[in-house]
């Protein structure tokens, strides 16, 4: 499983690499993960080509797509993997949770089972993952509201529980999309600056060293966005 | 860079010849054990009693799909032929290998429709950058009943004659060439061959690497595969994995199956066995 692993570990942040737009200040990657179906790769699809369909083709693997983000007059760019939701995919999805700095974990409101897997979907971040990862928890298909069998408050209470932050949204008709992302993006921010004034050993070694790649310019400019 | 999404690396040098035989020899165990004749892949389970048949008249047709899947190659592949067996007089069509496989995914995807066959075996073309990353052009799938989830999936990667592979893919749009310079850059320490074994060898014994060879050697319509969970003993035991090695499992082989015995024997087959077939699909 190496192979996966060294994929997942991010290459430099301020894009020195051959190959690919070098014009960014930041790399971020994020992971969606949640149960098969819930909507992640219509969620990213939505944010990234602002797009739906309705047809369901279950993700095989992992994929990913790539978006800028601007933020102070800092480009940032979010290379968001899609995770595929189902068990036998759940080697190779977890190899890459090593690199991620934020995760989506997403439920769908109408889906009772997938709001129960949310627990084991936060011990598979806890166990697979950076301890400082954000993670921000999301209740999709918000548009059905008739079908609803999770309600917000009990989708909030456990992210209260959880200590995530919490939206729900709807792919389909585009609600809270773009917050959740922009959320991510912030909490990711905040704890980089947090973590450099405090400790800034934090950001060194382990596996958590490529994030160190980024350091060096958060520490001379702080992080302000 | 030693990586494409179609598999370059058939242009580099042989790997050690004695580990390779060595391996090949051990691989070759495994295959004469898939190589069973189609006929014989069935005589062991008994024949269903009546009570069965009366009572559950449709789940007794679950490999309903095999003579559609075949029905589905046949066409994509004399379609494919006719590309790779054109002569041009001016020597000024020069189809890619991108161009090739999306006549036969094209094809094969039509005719699936036509005949109404994505309930219990299904298609699912890659994305550009999964082609990279996962080094799968599209994996097949055999579906569970009620879930629809896949019960045994075979994952494809298409190889082609090593004079193609030097002509230029058409260029992605704009914008989506950063991301998949990202998956190249993010996948480079592997061969495309290797990345797809890896990707299969991490689902486990279900699922399945096929390298689908479009032309062959001195036989350029001649559309042949070879189909192995097993592909990993591979690694570590050579080089690397690249189209030679791949095309070593064919040197005095003695059974080809067709694609319906290929699905035959990996439905019928026990949990958890190694297999390695060798397919002729046209
Ligand atoms: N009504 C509604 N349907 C949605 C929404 N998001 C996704 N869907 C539908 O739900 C189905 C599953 O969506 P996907 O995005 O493919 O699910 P996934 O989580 O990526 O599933 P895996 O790839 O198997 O892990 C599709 O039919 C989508 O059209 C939403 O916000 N509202
Ligand atoms: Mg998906």
């Amino acid at each position: 499983m190496d192979l996966y692993g060294k994929m997942a570990a991010t290459q430099d942040a301020k894009g020195k690499g051959e190959g690919g737009d070098q014009n960014f200040d930041y790399m971020f990657k994020l992971l969606i993960i949640g149960n098969s179906s819930v909507g992640k790769t219509s969620f990213l699809f939505r944010y990234a080509d602002d797009a739906f369909t309705s047809a369901f083709v279950s993700t095989v693997g992992i994929d990913f797509k790539v978006k800028t983000v601007y933020k102070n007059d800092k480009r940032i760019k979010l290379q968001i993997w899609d995770t595929a939701g189902q068990e036998r995919y759940r080697t190779i999805t977890t190899a890459y949770y090593r690199g991620a700095m934020g995760f989506i974990l997403m439920y769908d409101i109408t889906n009772e089972e997938s709001f129960g897997a949310v627990q084991d979907w936060a011990t598979q971040i806890k166990t697979y993952s950076w301890d400082n990862a954000q993670v921000v928890l999301a209740g999709n298909k918000c548009d059905m509201e008739e079908e609803r069998v999770v309600s917000v408050d009990s989708g909030r209470l456990l992210a209260e529980q959880l200590g995530f932050e919490f939206f729900e949204t709807s792919a389909k008709d585009n609600v809270n999309v773009k917050q959740t992302f922009e959320r991510l993006v912030d909490l990711i921010c905040d704890k980089m600056s947090e973590s450099l004034d405090t400790d800034p050993a934090v950001t060194t070694g382990g596996p958590t060293a490529k994030l160190s790649d980024s350091a060096p310019p958060l520490q001379q400019q702080g992080c302000n966005c | 860079m030693d990586v494409s999404s179609n598999g370059s690396s058939s242009i580099k040098p042989q790997t050690n010849p004695f580990v390779n035989s060595k391996l090949m020899s051990s691989l070759r165990a495994s295959l004469q054990k898939g190589a069973i004749p189609v006929s014989s892949s069935n005589e062991g389970s008994p024949r269903p009693n009546i009570f069965s048949t009366l009572w559950r008249p449709n789940i007794s047709n679950t490999d309903d799909f095999i003579p559609l899947y075949s029905d589905c190659i046949a066409k994509a592949c004399s379609r494919t032929q006719e590309y790779l067996l054109f002569k041009d007089p001016e020597d000024k069509f020069h189809p890619s290998p991108e161009v090739l496989t999306q006549i036969f995914l094209m094809t094969y995807i039509g005719q699936s429709l036509n005949l109404n066959m994505t309930d219990n075996f299904n298609c699912t073309v890659m994305t550009p950058e999964q082609r990279i990353l996962l080094g799968a052009d599209w994996v097949w799938a055999v579906l569970e009943k009620p879930t629809k989830n896949p019960r045994i999936q075979i994952v494809v990667q298409v190889l082609h004659m090593p004079d193609r592979e030097g002509i230029a893919e058409d260029y992605p749009p704009e914008g989506r060439t950063e991301s998949l310079q990202m998956a190249q850059k993010e996948s480079s320490n592997k061969t495309v061959c290797e990345r797809m074994v890896d990707f299969c060898a991490s689902i486990g014994k279900d699922c399945y690497a096929l390298f689908l060879f479009l032309g062959r050697k001195n036989d350029t319509g001649k559309i042949y595969g070879v189909l192995s969970n097993n592909f990993q003993a591979a690694v570590g035991k050579c080089d690397k994995i690249d189209r030679d090695l791949i095309e070593n499992f064919f040197k005095g082989s003695r059974y080809l199956h067709t694609p319906t015995g290929m699905l035959q024997t990996i439905t019928t087959k026990k949990d958890e066995e190694p297999l390695t077939v060798l397919i002729k699909f046209n």
